[in-house]
């Protein structure tokens, strides 16, 4: 077991003291209550592994799975523990071993084959322009909401450059195929030399920075500093997506956007860098989508505590998540609201001044 | 056997409420101690029925029975020595009454602090022995400890706020123990005995509290000392002159730089500071306190002495302190930060000494160890700093603990202040308590006579810590 990447983190998880602090807000934990599903728990399996204390199963696989990489649990450790580092080297580790769930296989085949998650041909209409925009495979499976994202650019004068697209790789990665990411990085490159990049999906955001070394910059930050002040009577809530927030601190743009839009802006109680994931991150909703929809109901009745007309996000994983929270919730007959993607308030608003 | 013993936990609570896979077994196994110990089952109790049940068939059985609250504790309480249940009481999390009229509040004991005390501002209302963890801790954990923490100086500890209590017996009884009045005489007050039982005694399922108005104004401040003594001295004096801080900690030099590193706070890289607070329902008296907290620090020679009203610039600070803990653990490279002899009382004249004493037995064995605390209230906490994987660094903590426990009961200290003994410092407890352990087993009996509640615990506890239980570190166990 000397070879595996789990026993890098080996020292790190000497330093976690087990404080338990990590179990403030973790949703997983939140939703099933056991502790074994806690970050801490997480962290004590990763060791037991290591120290040979259990033998790899698909039943500790599946633990390491049910996790939504929120990294919230690393914004409450002051002994600053790389949980989410350790809980995707365990991931690797397993996959090497073979335990692999056919599910993220068949992702991971989908994404090599066809460049996206889909296994579908999406491309997009290419373009030349001043910058890239890169979408994303969630945007890219809606091309509707990219060309009003595109269209509100080109109105604010800004021309965005639409090449060929493939998926950056982020759930390959972070599924643990360490091996197949190594080969699909010179792919990914190959389409995106370039240093600079705009991208329109948080997790993609994160992913070219930290992967890749890219200067990206989020499409909030874009339109926080070019769309001009409007009136509205909207009220919105703002859901933080994990990657925007904690990922890339992008906390005060989106703000800034519904400000200059002149829509109300009613915050949730978790908001910011301690707002609460959608239940869909890290792969979750595909190794266990009753966990990530439990997750998603949880937030979507915070959002509903505020009476703000709508749940707004910039984030199409979360969007699409809480969506189909918003669906259930109203054919259970419970109070919620509904869920837009930020651009379809932008659009809206901007509509009476274009 | 065992298959039977699950099938009957699971007729109790529900399939849904009890797991005992490999991987719960370690996990609910540690807690925030240094030991480690597989539970064989965990059981999660939703209503007190439940708890009555599985008690009433573990002491049929002999089967040890360990509650659990968010396994927190730093001395092994929650760690199943011998295995049997472990009883995860977070699922009992309701909050049954707040009576604002009569200053008291009900609840189960899986509420978290911060969240009850969340629900209580919405009353001006708070419950005041949080210790630095009450955003994971919950109260029936907190009782069992009698936790304290900063603000003790002031409010006191866990049994001066716990009015009531019902609890489970061994076998499975249901008592219901105090009152709700602020003062009583009837008889024996057994639920301040069940106050820092550690679980040995009875399971805690609900908890009747006093509660306090909250404070219209607190001032937060801060000093810096070129002399640890100086520092102690000058708690000596804050406390000898009759003022009534809300807060007075210290933070011997690792501590400061740990947190700077950390969290990036910028404190002043001096020897010692001191965090002070007053609080109040009128600014003139916390002005009074904070005058003379200042008069005292300056005549101890402490300097960059700063005051603050504002509440985000006390939040920030208090942040520091807040998570001190998980700090220090990222103190040196290699290194990690144990909790061993962490938490000890200490008469106030001797506190300057106490922290000096700290750092010589440490640089002795070539350790690292801290001194910080909440001095005010005569706590002062130290963590053990050393690489885990070497064996003899293990031995050498052992004897520090020793020599630190020596030295506390020779000054007249006591064991623990507010973490509670569990396995980690029952050798020290045993030999500062020897006069009345056999009084205290016979109490034990009493309570629980098969001895399933948390055995081998406190005045049961194995003698030495460092073989009590295999140990969280590393590959190797040092027993």
């Amino acid at each position: 077991m000397s070879d595996n990447k789990l026993k890098k983190w080996a020292p790190e998880m000497d330093i976690c003291i087990r404080c338990g602090y990590c179990l403030e807000q973790c949703p997983v934990f939140d939703a099933t209550g056991w502790e074994t599903d806690s970050p801490r728990g997480k962290v004590i399996i990763a060791h037991a592994l290591l120290n040979g204390q259990i033998e790899p199963s698909s039943e500790i696989a599946k633990k390491f799975y049910q996790c939504v990489s929120c990294k919230d649990c690393m914004a409450r450790c002051s002994a600053n523990v790389p949980v989410y580092e350790i809980i995707n080297s365990a991931r690797s580790f397993l996959v090497k071993l073979g335990l692999i769930d056919q599910t993220h296989k068949s992702v991971i085949d989908k994404v090599i084959e066809s460049g996206n998650i889909f296994g579908q041909e999406l491309e997009p209409d290419k373009q030349d322009g001043d910058f890239t925009l890169y979408i994303g495979c969630q945007y890219l499976s809606r091309m509707n909401l990219v060309k009003k994202y595109i269209k509100v650019l080109e109105r604010i004068g800004l021309k965005p450059r639409i090449k060929e697209e493939i998926c950056c790789g982020y759930p390959i990665k972070s599924l643990g195929f360490d091996d197949e990411i190594e080969n699909y990085h010179n792919r990914f490159q190959e389409i995106f030399p370039e240093k600079d990049i705009v991208t329109l999906c948080p997790t993609c955001a994160v992913f070219l920075k930290e992967e890749y070394g890219k200067n990206v910059k989020h499409i909030t930050q874009v339109l926080a500093e070019n769309l001009p002040e409007c009136e509205s009577d909207i009220s919105v809530t703002y859901h933080d997506p994990c990657d925007l927030s904690r990922g890339l601190g992008i906390i005060d743009e989106p703000r800034q956007i519904l400000e200059k839009l002149g829509v109300e802006l009613i915050e949730m109680p978790r908001n910011r860098e301690s707002s609460y994931c959608c239940g869909g991150g890290g792969g979750l909703l595909m190794s266990d989508v009753g966990l990530s929809d439990k997750i998603a109901r949880e937030r979507m009745l915070e959002a509903a505590s505020t009476g703000a007309d709508y749940l707004v996000t910039p984030c199409p994983t979360c969007e699409k998540v809480l969506k189909t929270s918003y669906m259930s919730l109203k054919s259970d007959g419970i109070k919620t609201i509904p869920v837009r993607n930020l651009i379809q308030i932008i659009e809206k608003v901007l509509k009476n001044y274009y | 056997m065992s298959d039977l013993i699950l099938k009957r936990l699971q007729e109790i609570v529900g399939v849904e409420n009890v797991v005992s896979d490999p991987l719960s077994k370690i996990v609910y196994g540690s807690d925030s101690s240094v030991h480690s110990s597989p539970a064989d089952y965990i059981v999660r109790p939703l209503y007190i029925e439940h708890i009555q049940q599985v008690l009433k068939f573990a002491n049929s059985k002999r089967i040890p029975v360990v509650p659990r609250g968010s396994g927190s504790g730093m001395s092994g309480h929650a760690v199943p020595i011998d295995g049997g249940i472990v009883l995860d009481m977070k699922q009992m999390n309701k909050i049954v009454e707040i009576n604002p009229e009569n200053l008291y509040c009900r609840v189960q004991p899986g509420v978290i602090d911060d969240r009850l005390n969340e629900k209580l501002a919405k009353h001006k209302l708070f419950y005041p022995p949080a210790p630095a963890s009450s955003n994971i801790a919950t109260i029936g954990g907190e009782i069992s400890t009698n936790a304290s923490g900063i603000r003790s100086v002031k409010y006191g500890a866990t049994r001066d706020y716990v009015l009531g209590l019902k609890v489970v017996l061994a076998n499975g009884d249901l008592v219901n123990l105090g009152t709700v009045t602020p003062v009583e005489s009837s008889g024996y007050q057994i639920h301040r005995l069940i106050v820092g039982s550690e679980g040995t005694l009875a399971v805690i399922v609900e908890a009747t509290l006093k509660l306090i108005p909250i404070p219209k104004f607190r001032c937060l401040g801060i000093c810096s000392f070129k002399r640890l003594s100086d520092a102690g001295d000058s708690i000596s004096a804050i406390i000898s002159a009759g003022l009534r801080p809300s807060m007075l900690e210290l933070m011997d030099n690792i501590a400061i730089k740990a947190v700077n590193s950390s969290l990036d706070l910028g404190l002043p890289d001096v020897e010692a500071i001191i965090f002070f607070e007053a609080d109040g329902m009128v600014k003139e008296e916390v002005d009074y306190q904070i005058d003379g907290i200042e008069d005292r620090c300056l005549a101890n020679h402490g300097f960059s002495l700063e005051t603050s009203y504002d509440p985000k610039q006390r939040a920030k600070l208090y942040l520091g302190r807040k998570k001190l803990f998980p700090s220090l653990s990222r103190y040196k490279d290699g290194y990690v930060c144990t909790s061993l002899a962490d938490d000890m009382g200490i008469p106030y004249t001797k506190m300057a000494e106490c922290a000096e004493m700290i750092h010589k037995i440490s640089n002795k064995y070539g350790l690292i160890m801290s001194a910080y605390g909440h001095c005010g209230s005569g706590c002062m906490h130290t963590k053990i700093l050393f690489d885990p994987n070497d064996e003899y660094k293990w031995l050498d903590a052992e004897n520090a603990v020793e020599e630190i426990y020596s030295y506390v009961r020779e000054i007249g200290g006591t064991t623990s202040a507010e973490h509670g003994v569990a396995l980690s410092k029952a050798q020290a407890f045993k030999e500062e308590k020897k006069d009345s352990l056999e009084l205290m087993r016979s109490i034990k009996k009493a309570f629980d006579p098969n001895g399933i509640l948390n055995p081998h615990k406190l005045q049961d506890a194995p003698s030495r810590w460092i073989d009590a239980t295999a140990i969280r570190y590393g590959k190797e166990n040092f027993r």
